[in-house]
């Protein structure tokens, strides 16, 4: 007996809409699929239209969370056009904001893990953690998201000693924090046991769907473009790529838990190396006709963009390419013969940053087609009681 | 292997099907073939060169022609395969018989450009609304949007 | 008197849905940061609702794609009476940056009444809070 169930837009549990519809046999989905454009502003006509520092700001809004990434992303495609360098010290700023913003989003993604596992505390301490980072954040920059801190040919603001030791304290806060959650992850057998399982990508589907971020890396394949392209500053950081073998939901969050510890190393290291000169460049207005393909490693992947210039002060293309997009693929691989009561745990292991995507889930009865809309939050209720009473997994080990 | 290596194997490998070669940046490459020859280079990089990993596909408007740029990534470099089609019979072939990560792609060229995709095994539109009008490609340089006029509530119109 | 009963618990915990229409996720970042133990939106006795049919007030973030339109107007009008609308950000306000867009309709109160506006990209979790606030002195 196959039913149809549809997840829609508006959903309770967080973010963004999109609407799935997958295929289900009982309690097993056999197939799933997406429907994109929930989220689709038509940004990249957009871009066509607005100079090279409007479309900084544009980018920036692309997505909320990896702010950051997108907008230096851009600019550094954008410097390489016009054929500008930016000064050491620049470098060094842009890309310790993009190492607290990589530590922030993972803290959030920890967070919705715990929610979506029905570990509801963790989820508070996480968020709490994570004031800290914005915090800092806001020191430097002024906002505690959308940071605009990337101008062409360097960064807009600098910053100075007494910020300097405020961040090395913050990070040695949330580095003894940190360490305390490993250890909560040793010793409560029923979360580990929980999300051991859940979501199989193989290495080979991985390899051929194109995955990216920790969701390829939890699956054995080693790829970060901070080690494959490295640009600038990361040639000298001394930093390790997490992965982890086991190909599941468990694997992912290992993977996010290492970059969380190789992020505060880079984050001292960049501090330590900082020495004192400009930290902006002048840009000229206008770019030679030329092309560039500049890619960034986000919190949830790869990013990559295309941008196309034409002599004159607007760009002629950008192709963005957002890393959740590249895991779609990948997430409708893992729905397959899971259960549904996984859903919202495979759907917040990718780290949907879709701005597309909603998630409400509507029951359609195959024998008469009635609909009965089902909220997430009653699925992951359903999930959690269905899971208190199934016998525990002996075999499932955290690895630290 | 270095950049101008790679650049004398493609040239090597490929022959005459190598329209062009250029390499403007380090690791950056951009490789030119006819729209027939695609599906074979593509398999020889996968083959060849370890490029299984595709990043996107983008399209790009030139007045009388659509351009297509491949972006693959391999640990080595980033090498980029375009090709040109007419916009009087838009069609190319589908890779995704090499590379099944490339069909939301695909499906999004289909979308913005109006291109045809042959053999797609899945042709639904993407990202445009249920209710957009058949015939509209939004990334084409000739379609211009104008906004209707808002209504503010509670204020001067 | 039973009016002064109903007037008074709904102003003691208004029950809140959050809808996102296309947002870039910064101000729905801040809007369930709201919840979390350093802003702590529940102790005005706000509870985040699943269900459209269960809530009293919608937080309402981002412009509105075409696509999520007859969503949204379908949700408004699930909500039963009396509700009360607050659109959160620059994007639910106007737009923001998408303006002129093809897909972009403009404000939430272009499909939707809105009753509070709070400006911000993003807007902070003092300033949500603050319209909460100032929403239930007016009822």
């Amino acid at each position: 007996m196959k039913f149809q169930i549809p997840i829609g837009p508006q959903h309770p549990a967080l973010k963004e809409p999109i609407s799935l519809r997958m295929t289900v046999e009982g309690e097993v989905i056999q197939d799933a699929d997406i429907r994109l454009g929930y989220n689709h502003r038509g940004l990249e006509k957009l871009a066509e239209e607005k100079t090279w520092i409007q479309n900084i700001y544009l980018t920036e809004r692309i997505c909320g969370i990896c702010s950051h990434s997108h907008a230096t992303c851009f600019v550094q495609g954008a410097e390489k056009l016009m054929e500008i360098v930016p000064p050491k010290r620049g470098l060094y700023i842009r890309y310790l904001v993009s190492e607290l913003e990589r530590v922030h989003s993972h803290l959030l993604w920890l967070g919705v893990a715990g929610h979506e596992a029905g570990f509801d505390s963790f989820f508070m301490y996480t968020w709490r953690d994570r004031e800290i980072v914005m915090d800092l954040l806001e020191l430097i920059s002024g906002n505690r998201v959308h940071y605009a801190m990337n101008t062409l040919g360097g960064v807009r603001r600098d910053i100075d000693e007494g910020q300097k030791a405020k961040i090395l304290e913050g990070v040695a806060a949330l580095r003894k924090r940190s360490e305390y959650y490993f250890h909560i992850g040793a010793n409560e057998p029923s979360f580990v046991a929980r999300i051991a399982g859940v979501g199989l990508l193989t290495k080979e589907q991985a390899v051929s769907l194109c995955a990216v971020g920790p969701t390829a890396r939890a699956s054995g394949i080693t790829r970060d473009v901070r080690k494959d392209d490295p640009c600038a500053v990361y040639d000298e950081m001394d930093f390790e790529v997490g992965t982890a073998d086991s190909c599941d939901v468990l694997g992912r969050v290992v993977v996010r838990v290492k970059e969380l510890l190789e992020s505060y190393k880079i984050i001292e290291q960049i501090l330590h190396k900082l020495s004192p000169g400009d930290i902006v460049v002048k840009a000229p207005r206008k770019a030679k006709p030329n092309e560039v393909v500049s890619r960034y490693e986000a919190p949830r992947g790869e990013n990559m963009h295309y941008i196309k210039s034409n002599g004159t002060d607007k760009p002629e293309r950008l192709k963005v390419r957002a890393p959740t997009l590249a895991n779609y693929p990948a997430t409708v691989a893992m729905l397959k013969s899971g259960f549904i009561a996984d859903i919202p745990l495979i759907f917040a292991a990718i780290d949907p940053c879709i701005c597309c995507a909603e998630r409400t889930v509507s029951l359609v009865n195959a024998r008469n087609g009635e609909e009965t809309t089902v909220r997430l939050s009653d699925l992951r209720r359903r999930a959690i009681e269905q899971h208190k009473n199934a016998p525990p997994k002996r075999n499932a080990v955290w690895p630290f | 292997m270095t950049d101008i290596e790679i650049i004398e194997r493609l040239k090597r490998d490929l022959g005459p099907e190598a329209l062009e070669v250029t390499n403007p940046d380090r690791r950056r490459i951009f490789l030119k073939v006819d729209p027939g020859d695609l599906v074979a280079a593509v398999t020889l990089l996968r083959d060849k060169y370890d490029c299984a990993y595709l990043a996107t596909i983008s399209g790009l408007d030139k007045g009388e022609t659509f351009e297509i740029l491949y972006h693959f990534a391999s640990p080595a470099a980033n090498i980029n395969v375009r090709t040109e089609v007419p916009k009087a019979s838009p069609h190319i072939d589908s890779i995704t018989a090499v590379i099944p990560g490339a069909i939301l792609y695909e499906r999004e060229l289909q979308d913005m450009f109006g291109l045809v995709v042959d053999r797609i095994p899945d042709p639904r539109p993407l990202v445009v609304p249920d209710d957009w009008p058949a015939g509209n490609f939004p990334l084409r340089k000739d379609w211009k949007f104008e906004r209707p006029p808002e209504i503010i509530p509670g204020g001067k119109s | 008197m039973l009016n002064k009963l109903v007037r008074w618990s709904r102003i003691k915990s208004p029950w809140i849905l959050h809808l996102n229409s296309g947002a870039c996720n910064a101000c729905d970042i801040e809007i369930v940061a709201a919840l979390t133990p350093r802003f702590d939106v529940e102790r005005f006795g706000v509870l985040l609702k699943a269900t459209p049919r269960h809530a009293d007030v919608i937080i309402a973030s981002g412009p509105v794609t075409r696509q999520i339109k007859d969503r949204i107007i379908r949700i408004y009008d699930q909500v039963p009476d009396p509700k009360f609308v607050i659109a959160v950000g620059a994007c639910a306000m106007s737009g923001c940056v998408y303006r002129g867009a093809y897909n972009i309709m403009g404000g939430i109160d272009q499909v939707i009444p809105v009753n509070v506006y709070v400006p911000g990209c993003p807007a902070r979790p003092d300033a949500i809070l603050d319209a909460v606030v100032k929403l239930l002195g007016k009822l």
